[in-house]
């Protein structure tokens, strides 16, 4: 069986990491799926999925050092005009923040529950919000 | 307080305008991938960056060439779902026999703070006697005027129809009317300047950004451009906080204004003080 779900997020702020385990952990409870995997996947550019421990402290640090990485006042190509957009680009550090967070992650499904360390949470990593975000988690198993 | 006084409210789906339609919009402002989005959207940007009011500016097109991009009414409502946050603006379409009704009813009826013209996109000289009775409506009812002013990236227009200089007239003709010159009349900023300080009824806005990113644009523009001290020793209660939202990301520009070398109070009259005084209302 393969389930396609659409996680709908408004988030709130330029920078932020959005626990959605819970979404995820329901999603597949109601999947009907025993045994299998889950893919959480991004549809955005400027977004990243992530597994992390949900400490403030380490929520604090990662857009902290991801920052220091990409600085706001830096020098980027992808700051100029878009003809095909009619816009400008003004988002190269979301990008490139995105780039390193990756735009999943995978989850074993055992017994109908997703497979999570104890410390795991699932985010939603925004870096040019706030936006609209649509996560497509696909469900495989039986 | 903080005022984006330049936003473009053609996509908001909560107008129900219709796909098509939608589709019609961004290609007539030239913003070709933009889609359309809800309130809540906006509601997260002015939470995020601390911004108070909007401005929501629609334009008036002939039917022969699609009609309003937002009409009058709809700019109506959408004051309604978000009273003391949306200040609206009017637009009409100079070359319509209807068009001073049109804003009278908008002004009297509708309740609208002002009248936002395109000469570029609308097709028209701001000089042209055609406009005498727009004009006279928005001193009657002691209304301001944003027109677009200097480069649009829009398909169908000629910059020559917004260079600075064809609004001299009209400043000169109203010494009353207040006017802006949107987007800082980019490129021709020392044109907007030199209009600002022979006639004080003559604002502009800060939607300006068409190379590189906020920071350095703002410093090309306004203070390499033009003289650093200009706008705080001369210029500083004509200029207001204005995005051109959605083409333009609000959250750079005000953080690039909030950088520059000013002093704080000519900061809170660009971010606040001076939209108000621009539609008529006090602190």
């Amino acid at each position: 069986m393969v389930k396609h779900v659409a996680l709908e997020y408004m988030t709130k702020a330029y920078n932020q990491l959005l626990p959605i385990s819970a979404d995820v952990r329901r999603e597949v409870r109601l999947s009907g799926v025993d045994n299998g995997v889950a893919y959480v996947i991004t549809q955005h550019t400027t977004t990243g999925i992530m597994i992390n421990e949900k400490l403030e402290c380490l929520e604090d640090d990662i857009l902290r050092q991801l920052g220091l990485l990409f600085p706001e006042d830096g020098e980027y190509y992808h700051a100029r005009f878009l003809r095909e957009y009619g816009a400008m680009a003004g988002n190269p550090t979301g990008h490139l923040k995105s780039m390193l967070s990756g735009n999943h992650c995978v989850l074993p499904i055992l017994d109908g529950e997703i497979v999570c360390g104890r410390a795991q949470e699932i985010y939603l990593a925004e870096f040019d919000g706030p936006q609209e975000r649509t996560i497509s988690l696909v469900i495989l198993g039986e | 307080m903080l005022i984006d006084a330049h936003v473009h409210p053609a996509f908001i789906e909560e107008l129900n305008l219709g796909e098509e339609k939608y589709r019609r919009n961004a290609q007539e402002m030239g913003l070709y991938k933009t889609e359309a989005f809800g309130l809540r959207q906006w509601d997260a940007d002015m939470a995020e960056s601390g911004i108070d009011k909007l401005f929501l500016l629609p334009l008036a097109l002939p039917e022969s060439r699609g009609g309003a991009l937002v009409t009058n009414c709809q700019i109506a409502d959408l004051v309604r779902l978000r009273p003391g946050k949306f200040v609206g603006f009017a637009s009409v379409d100079p070359h319509s026999a209807a068009a001073a009704e049109e804003l009278e009813y908008a002004f009297a009826q509708l309740g609208l703070k002002g009248l936002k013209l395109h000469p570029s996109k609308q097709h028209f000289s701001p000089s042209d006697e055609l406009l005498t009775p727009l004009y006279e409506i928005c001193l009657r009812y002691d209304k301001p005027i944003i027109f677009h002013a200097g480069v649009s990236m829009e398909p169908g227009t000629l910059t020559k129809h917004s260079h600075p200089l064809e609004f001299e007239e009209v400043a000169f003709r109203y010494p009353k009317l207040r006017m802006c010159l949107a987007h800082f009349g980019w490129p021709w900023v020392r044109e907007v300047c030199m209009l600002m300080l022979k006639y004080p009824n003559v604002y502009t806005d800060t939607a300006m950004l068409y190379f590189d990113d906020p920071r350095q644009f703002y410093h090309q523009c306004l203070e390499v451009d033009i003289g650093p001290g200009w706008i705080d020793r001369s210029l500083r209660h004509q200029i207001m906080f204005g995005s051109d939202d959605p083409r333009l990301e609000q959250r750079r520009m005000i953080k690039a204004l909030r950088n520059m070398d000013m002093r704080e109070s000519t900061r809170e009259l660009i971010f606040g003080g001076n939209a108000l005084e621009f539609i008529g209302e006090a602190l």
